[in-house]
């Protein structure tokens, strides 16, 4: 059987075999002259690897995005603290917050793990497409998930829409309210960090450029021996906040 | 006349809150050899357990007054109550070098209980926005 897979399938170009490869298949042998087609799933790993090449090529430029090392942060809040002063948060919305949740390691001892959250700035974000109005959008220079607020009709249709809960409505400016990487505030002035990354302690959040190669954000997404993981996957959103652990 | 006896029994009332607010404190001290300590400087907040730390067999000499000043609180005044300084083996990383104890920059999360984990223990707090625990 083994020795049947490792068989190269005679008529079968290089770029039909990407097609298939695209699918999350892999083709495993040629019958009946080329007919008919033996195609496996490709295992997960290799299926992770292609989810991740989606990234390293996208149009933007600079692609904002974030990793953040999960294993670092403490709940020191400091970058929540920070975020409500720079984008005048009100006390009962987030831009960004941390989680908490109680595991237990294979020594059967608990631990805490603190998990920033903040929106995902997806590649394909479901907020956007929901929008009645376009007052959300995906900026097509740089990749962040912008807010109009004078468009917004506050339906919170993108509320239910995120799969990241990384919206809140604003009774003071009565719009949608959420991070946009600290664009108005502090990028667009010529800072290079957002306001929560500035205020870490603990070098949880990486900030930076996913398409320049020599930025530390692409070289931690990119480096071939770490886990690195987006969270709900599934959702098919391709966020473009990054966690692993050191 | 009447303001008086009212002044009496407010003296008396306060008299015995202080006993036993002080009596209280006294027995913490007593049962668990220090209690729980909550650093909130330079980040909120780490914890410190006397009891944990008795019970891998030290005393109270192991730490007191070096790296520690009995007095709770000395240690967050100083500047150079960091991380870093636990590195070079100061406070805490005097044990916690990954030799005595787990090294300090590892299981962050052993000793940093955050802002949630210090509300929790001390309370709903004022400055909170309610929305802690999302």
């Amino acid at each position: 059987m083994k020795e049947e897979r490792s068989k190269k399938p005679a008529k079968i170009t290089d770029e039909e075999r990407r097609t298939f490869l695209k699918l999350g298949l892999k083709i495993t042998g040629v019958l009946a002259g080329g007919t008919v087609l033996s195609v496996v799933p490709l295992p997960e790993e290799a299926r992770a690897l292609m989810e991740m090449e989606g990234y390293r090529h996208t149009k933007y430029k600079p692609h904002y995005s974030m990793v953040i090392i999960q294993n670092h942060c403490i709940d020191c809040e400091r970058c929540k603290k920070a975020c409500k002063l720079t984008n005048h948060v009100p006390d009962y919305g987030y831009r960004t917050t941390i989680l908490e949740k109680e595991v237990i390691t294979d020594e059967g001892e608990p631990f805490r793990v603190f998990m920033p959250v903040l929106c995902n700035h997806c590649l394909n974000p479901p907020c956007v497409r929901v929008c009645p109005t376009k007052a959300t959008y995906k900026d097509p220079q740089n990749g962040i998930v912008m807010m109009n607020i004078d468009k917004c009709i506050g339906c919170k249709t993108c509320m239910a829409a995120c799969p990241y809960n990384a919206r809140y409505f604003d009774e003071e400016k009565r719009a949608i309210d959420k991070c946009n990487f600290c664009w108005d505030t502090r990028l667009s002035k010529g800072e290079k960090l957002t306001a929560c990354a500035a205020a870490c302690p603990a070098h949880v959040r990486i900030f930076g450029d996913l398409s320049d190669k020599e930025s530390e954000v692409y070289k931690l997404v990119f480096q071939p021996d770490k886990i690195v993981w987006v969270l709900r996957p599934e959702c098919g959103a391709k966020p473009c906040v990054f966690y692993m652990n050191d | 006349m009447k303001s008086s006896y009212l002044f009496k029994i407010i003296g008396i009332l306060v008299v015995f809150g202080m006993l036993a607010v002080s009596i209280q404190a006294f027995a913490q001290d007593e049962e668990e050899g220090g209690g729980t300590i909550i650093f909130t400087k330079p980040v909120k907040a780490v914890i410190f357990e006397h009891k944990v730390h008795l019970a891998q067999g030290l005393d109270c000499d192991s730490c007191h007054d070096d790296p520690f000043e009995m007095a709770a609180g000395t240690a967050e005044q100083n500047p150079d109550f960091t991380m870093k300084s636990l590195y070079e083996g100061k406070y805490c990383g005097a044990c916690h070098d990954g030799e005595t104890a787990f090294a300090s920059n590892t299981r962050c999360t052993a000793c940093h209980i955050g802002v949630k984990g210090y509300n929790r223990l001390t309370g709903p707090k004022a400055e909170g926005n309610g929305h802690e625990g999302e």
